[in-house]
């Protein structure tokens, strides 16, 4: 009945056999993983070398400090008091308090410097971490979910910096006094020191036995930890679904799922951590009955005297404190080692390839040319593919893509941003392939506006800014006023220094779309990329920016994507997609005398 | 900290349990310092091996118990401390369900989710912490001094004359620490805000080329967190070095005024040595201290703003509330009675004094300028925002005395970003009623005009549909989630321009198909063309109702519908019209 009543508080396992089976096959290609994620740690660490030496010194000071204070204290009771002779304790005394202030500040400067080292390790992890994001190529975010990828940022980075704040020094400190004590130990008694040290091989085994199994679980919790992390991203973006559906309950029920994930894994890594430093324990009681035992048994004969065991077994008992120590600081290292790993993935995930690099930026004139061009997002799903496409647009002209949705239009402008290379035939810019001129240079010369205007949480302002940085105030305002938005700008209370929200109310999408225009109009580039620039603006506006688009357009190359077939009625070249081929190009006049495709979506849009 | 407490008192049993295991633990390890004194002086010295044996064997046998009851209390704190998390990660998301649009907007999405995750985490931590080792340390300090006291009472007093100095010093510094934490929290909001805001922007960071850019913005939230969290945690170090200071002068006068009174005869060495020793054994639990105190401050700060959530008592949707309908009359039917409508936090109205009604089947577009307040129109219908002025009747009853639940399960509302989620198409369609067949799915599927689209993907309605739907195309999105809303056969359907990115073919169609759902439709919409297929046509100007009527009614009187029909006129063929 007991062991019923036990059961609930116990959760199902969640490591198999086979898991610990193959952690044990793996144990040499583990222990490698865990030495280079822990070399690639020391490296960022150790780049504050001098200070690192200075703590380091720091805590040998600290150390002989702690370990003088007491010997002194013997001294006095040996020489003063025993023998009830106090002249000189006031000398002695004032030695101590000095020995005792050195050891105070000491301990304060490793600690003080240490989190200096430890946070800017941290800093500098991070910061890595997101200019590597800013490298990767689009198709990496494509597969992960946001949540995930900013659990890695925060939650795997705090296991890292906690670790590291306290597991250095006092693995340092412990293995100074681990060998002072074996030092002493060793020149009192080898015999002694030797049995003592029998317990050394136990404690490697049943360590490795519990972090053969920690490991993983530190793992999976941080993995389970992204995933809920990665769910209340999705549920929250999407909060408005959420409740136009009444789904809270379901969410909430699907949260739980997740959570008890977490909870069961998060459980056994608690249990099994925590039996290290009851293992330790016990093996220190050990040790010493050992010592006792034998120690006695070897005084009884004569061997050792009864002094050096009554001082020995005081020395292995400390002899076993600082292994105990650096028992539990292992467990800390392996779970900061399962956040780094996490943070690491993604360090070594393959960047966008430049094969342009070092090339000086060249100016570019803008004529593109598509060669037979064919891409899919996933080789395995092949979801919005286009197919040999071929179309040639000359500098300065406006070309429009039209057809129905998903028939790969936005594709065919991903590819000429390089947000993806096709797979087949190639895109030729100014008759160089793209793939020679460097993105930088590239997108240094385009400007966008894409299908869901983004902004940032800063304010109108800087958002317009975000297209050319040096523009001047009168810049933005010249830009906002061409795309229409000043007036509504200059309605809302703070102007142009009002602060957007994310998913505030202030502004309306149709008005987002306008400040991503004016951000297009201030970046003054050689070609211009339109996706559905207009899509949720009233037909008066758009008609009255028009004009400025227009504007913007001429000398430019300019890809433009419209359903309002109006939008685009001055191209020079309209390209009629269908499933991703193209189906039918020509001047707007051809195609409509062809009467073809072209010319009945032009009908149906005026019926 | 109250309300976190709450959680913690759900698991007292397992508390109880893991905490007197844990006194086992330290009562075997008190009593062993005796237990070696008697091996030592009765076993070694005296030169009998019997009494080696015996209390050698006794304390193995306690150190193996002492063994079990550290184990099993890592089974108990563990169930006490997960399941706390577990259950306050819980509450803490239903919370945020409860929220109106109103309250969530007020906290940072990034900030939601560090609460969730970060903060949860770091007082889970403590809990299980003080479940294991935390209450040893104070333990110890006490033990200790009882017995310092015990042995001589008069010295033992200079223990006692550093306590009140040191536990001002304490209190001030936890609180002081409190503030600094929660200040370190904020920032790992800023950086979460940071990441989010790039993951999601990352195609127009890459198309502006503002890596470079964004990575110095980033350096400047992270070097503050940098920053904050460093002197937060430095703070805590001073406490640690004056812990020790103050100990040791107190051991040193112990030993000068020990040593006066061994002068005069009324102390002997023993107890001088023994007071000392325990003043060590003191000591050396203090470091401990230090680190709890940092470890509790921590979680103080993170508890508070967990608090901050689940104490929230207004702006929570009343979803529970008893519907006084239980069989509407006027289905199909919502009525605007002077609705005047401003945002929280804000002055400008956003509608002003909107009536209009529309019947049973009846499809209705809504169409102004940007920023004339049709999607805040539609947002009032789902109750997303509370009406203040003016009521809004849906099936003739007012809004505000509909079961929420009740209301929103008969509207479909097809947002202008189409949100999807992680998962296959088909769960993402499925995502408003998990219970629909698969002939219900082809048939919204068909309805919406995406059928042939996912019919043309090669794995079809279990194609995955990448991170907010990066992989689809914008008409496409829109398709699935006009599916999705179709797919509970809503009594009204609401479009929020999600039709935009729809060429004119597959538009017509889906309209033609929404026919045989009669279902009352609200199209906020920018195409006349669209416009034209409705029965009536609803335009705002700047949040007023400007006009109301047929297409052909506003050709005739208003201006403003003239001036946007005439925009879209296709001049190419004009004569054809």
């Amino acid at each position: 009945m007991i062991k019923s009543k036990l059961r609930s508080y116990i959760y199902e396992p969640v490591l198999t056999k086979e898991d610990i089976q193959s952690s044990k096959k793996r144990k040499g290609a583990r222990a490698s993983d865990w030495r280079k994620t822990l070399g690639r740690i020391w490296k960022i660490v150790d780049e504050q070398r001098a200070l690192l030496i200075i703590i380091l010194l720091m805590v040998v000071i600290s150390s002989i400090l702690s370990l003088l204070g007491p010997y002194l204290i013997g001294k006095i009771i040996d020489d003063h008091m025993i023998k009830k002779d106090f002249t000189g304790l006031k000398s002695m005394i004032l030695v101590l308090i000095f020995v005792y202030i050195g050891l105070s500040i000491s301990i304060f400067l490793q600690n003080y410097w240490m989190i200096g080292i430890a946070q800017q390790t941290v800093y500098r992890m991070r910061t890595g971490l997101f200019a590597k994001f800013q490298r990767l190529p689009i198709a990496f975010f494509d597969k992960r979910q946001h949540g995930e990828l900013m659990s890695r940022m925060t939650n795997d980075m705090d296991n890292i910096s906690s670790t590291l704040n306290s597991t250095f020094i006092q693995v340092f400190s412990s293995v100074i006094t681990l060998v002072g004590t074996l030092v002493v130990m060793f020149s009192m008694s080898p015999l002694l020191t030797f049995l003592t040290m029998l317990i050394i091989p136990v404690m490697f085994v049943s360590t490795r036995w519990i972090t053969r199994r920690t490991g993983k679980l530190f793992k999976t919790q941080q993995q389970a930890l992204g995933s809920l992390n990665g769910m209340i991203e999705e549920t929250i973006s999407g909060q408005r679904v959420v409740k136009a559906f009444s789904q809270e309950q379901r969410m909430i029920d699907e949260f739980a799922n997740k959570s008890s994930d977490l909870r069961r894994v998060g459980y056994w890594a608690n249990v099994y951590s925590g039996a290290i430093p009851k293992t330790m324990n016990l093996l220190n009681n050990t040790s010493f009955a050992i010592v006792a035992g034998v120690g006695g048994i070897l005084a009884l004969k004569g061997y050792v005297s009864i002094g050096t065991i009554v001082v020995f077994s005081e020395y292995a008992r400390q002899f076993t404190r600082p292994l105990n120590d650096l028992s539990n600081q292992f467990n800390n290292v392996l779970s900061a080692i399962a956040g780094a790993e996490r943070v690491f993935t993604i360090m070594d995930e393959k960047e966008e390839q430049d094969q342009g690099k070092g090339e000086l930026i060249r100016e570019i004139r803008g004529d593109v040319t598509f060669e037979d061009v064919s891409f899919q997002y996933n080789l395995e799903e092949d979801i919005a593919t286009i197919e040999h496409i071929n179309f040639h647009v000359k500098k300065g002209q406006t070309v429009a893509l039209v057809g129905a949705t998903g028939a790969g239009k936005t594709t065919i402008m991903q590819l000429l941003a390089r947000f993806y290379d096709p797979q087949q035939g190639r895109i030729l810019i100014d008759d160089c392939p793209i793939q020679t001129i460097s993105r930088q240079n590239l997108r240094s010369q385009m400007a966008f506006v894409l299908q869901e205007p983004f902004l940032f949480e800063a304010t109108i302002k800087e958002n317009i800014r975000y297209g050319r940085l040096q523009a001047t105030d009168d810049d933005v305002v010249n830009a906002a006023k061409k795309a229409n938005a000043h007036n509504f700008i200059m309605s809302l209370p703070n102007g142009y220094d009002t602060v957007l929200t994310a998913d505030g109310g202030e502004i309306s999408q149709g008005q987002r779309q306008l400040l991503s225009i004016a951000r297009a109009l201030v970046a003054n580039p050689a070609i211009l990329l339109l996706d559905e620039a207009t899509s949720s603006i009233d037909t008066v506006t758009e008609l009255e920016i028009q004009e400025a688009l227009e504007r913007l357009m001429e000398g430019r190359t300019s890809l433009v994507i419209a359903h309002r077939l109006n939008t685009i009625r001055k191209a020079d070249l309209i390209l009629v997609m269908e499933k991703g081929k193209l189906i039918e190009s020509g001047e707007r006049e051809k195609l409509i005398a062809k009467k073809g495709v072209f010319y009945q979506m032009l009908q149906q849009s005026t019926l | 900290m109250n309300t976190i407490f709450q959680y913690i008192k759900r698991y007292r049993l397992s508390i109880i349990i893991a905490l007197m295991l844990m006194f086992v633990e330290l009562a075997v390890e008190l009593t062993q310092p005796l237990l070696i004194r008697k091996i030592i002086d009765e076993g070694i010295v005296v030169g009998e091996s019997h009494t080696i044996w015996l209390w050698g064997s006794i304390m193995m046998l306690l150190a193996l118990l002492a063994f079990l009851a550290g184990i099993c209390n890592s089974f108990f704190a563990g169930y006490a401390a997960q399941n706390f998390a577990y259950d306050l990660r819980n509450a803490l998301f239903k919370k945020v369900q409860s929220f109106t649009m109103a309250t969530f907007l007020q906290f940072p999405s990034a900030s939601l989710i560090t609460r969730l995750t970060n903060d949860v985490t770091q007082v889970q931590q403590v809990f299980f912490m003080s479940l294991r080792i935390m209450l040893r340390a104070p333990l110890v300090v006490l033990g200790s001094l009882i017995m310092a006291f015990y042995v001589d009472a008069s010295l033992a007093i200079y223990l006692c004359i550093g306590i009140p100095v040191l536990a001002v010093f304490m209190y001030m510094m936890v609180k002081k620490s409190i503030g600094n934490f929660a200040l370190v929290q904020h920032k790992v909001d800023r950086v979460n805000r940071m990441i989010q805001e790039n993951l999601q922007a990352m195609r127009l960071v890459k198309a502006y080329l503002r890596g470079l850019y964004e990575v110095s913005r980033f350096e400047k939230v992270a070097s503050a967190l940098k920053k904050d969290t460093s002197s937060a945690l430095r703070l805590m170090e001073y406490i640690q070095p004056i812990l020790l200071i103050v100990m040791n002068i107190a051991m040193l006068a112990i030993l000068w005024f020990g040593a006066g009174q061994i002068q005069n005869g009324k102390t002997n060495i023993g107890d001088i040595a023994a007071i000392v020793n325990y003043t060590m054994r003191m000591t050396g639990s203090f470091s401990m201290f230090a680190f709890i105190i940092t470890l509790f401050s921590r979680a103080k700060a993170s508890a508070t703003r967990m608090e901050e959530i689940l104490l929230i008592k207004d702006g929570i949707e009343e979803v529970v509330l008893p519907t006084k309908i239980e069989a509407p009359y006027k289905k199909g039917e919502i009525v605007f009675e002077n609705v005047s409508f401003k945002y929280p936090q804000t002055d400008r109205y956003v509608l002003k004094n909107i009536s209009f009604s529309c019947k049973k089947g009846e499809k209705i577009a809504i169409m102004g300028a940007t920023g004339s307040g049709k999607s805040t129109l539609l947002q009032l219908i789902t109750k997303f925002y509370e009406v203040e002025e003016g009521r809004i009747l849906v099936d003739g009853v007012d809004i505000k005395e509909w079961n929420l639940k009740n209301l929103r399960q008969s509207i479909g509302y097809v947002p202008q970003r189409s949100l999807l989620f992680t998962g296959t198409i088909f769960d993402n369609i499925t995502w408003g009623k998990t219970k629909a067949t698969k002939e219900e799915v082809i048939k919204a599927t068909k309805q919406a005009q995406i059928y042939d689209s996912i019919m043309d993907f090669q794995n079809g309605y279990q194609t995955r549909v990448g991170q907010k739907g990066v992989n689809l195309s914008g008409g496409q999105k829109q398709r699935l989630s006009i599916a999705r809303a179709i797919l509970r056969k809503p009594e009204f359907l609401l479009f929020d321009d999600s039709t935009s990115a729809l060429d004119v073919k597959t538009e017509s169609a889906l309209w033609k198909a929404l026919e045989e759902e009669q279902a009352t439709m609200l199209v906020v919409t920018q195409k006349i063309r669209t416009a034209k297929g409705a029965d009536r046509i609803i335009l705002l100007e700047d949040g007023v109702l400007s006009a109301f009527g047929t297409h052909k009614e506003l050709i005739a009187s208003s201006i403003l519908y003239k001036k946007i029909a005439q925009s879209q006129m296709e001049l190419g063929v004009k004569g054809d019209d």
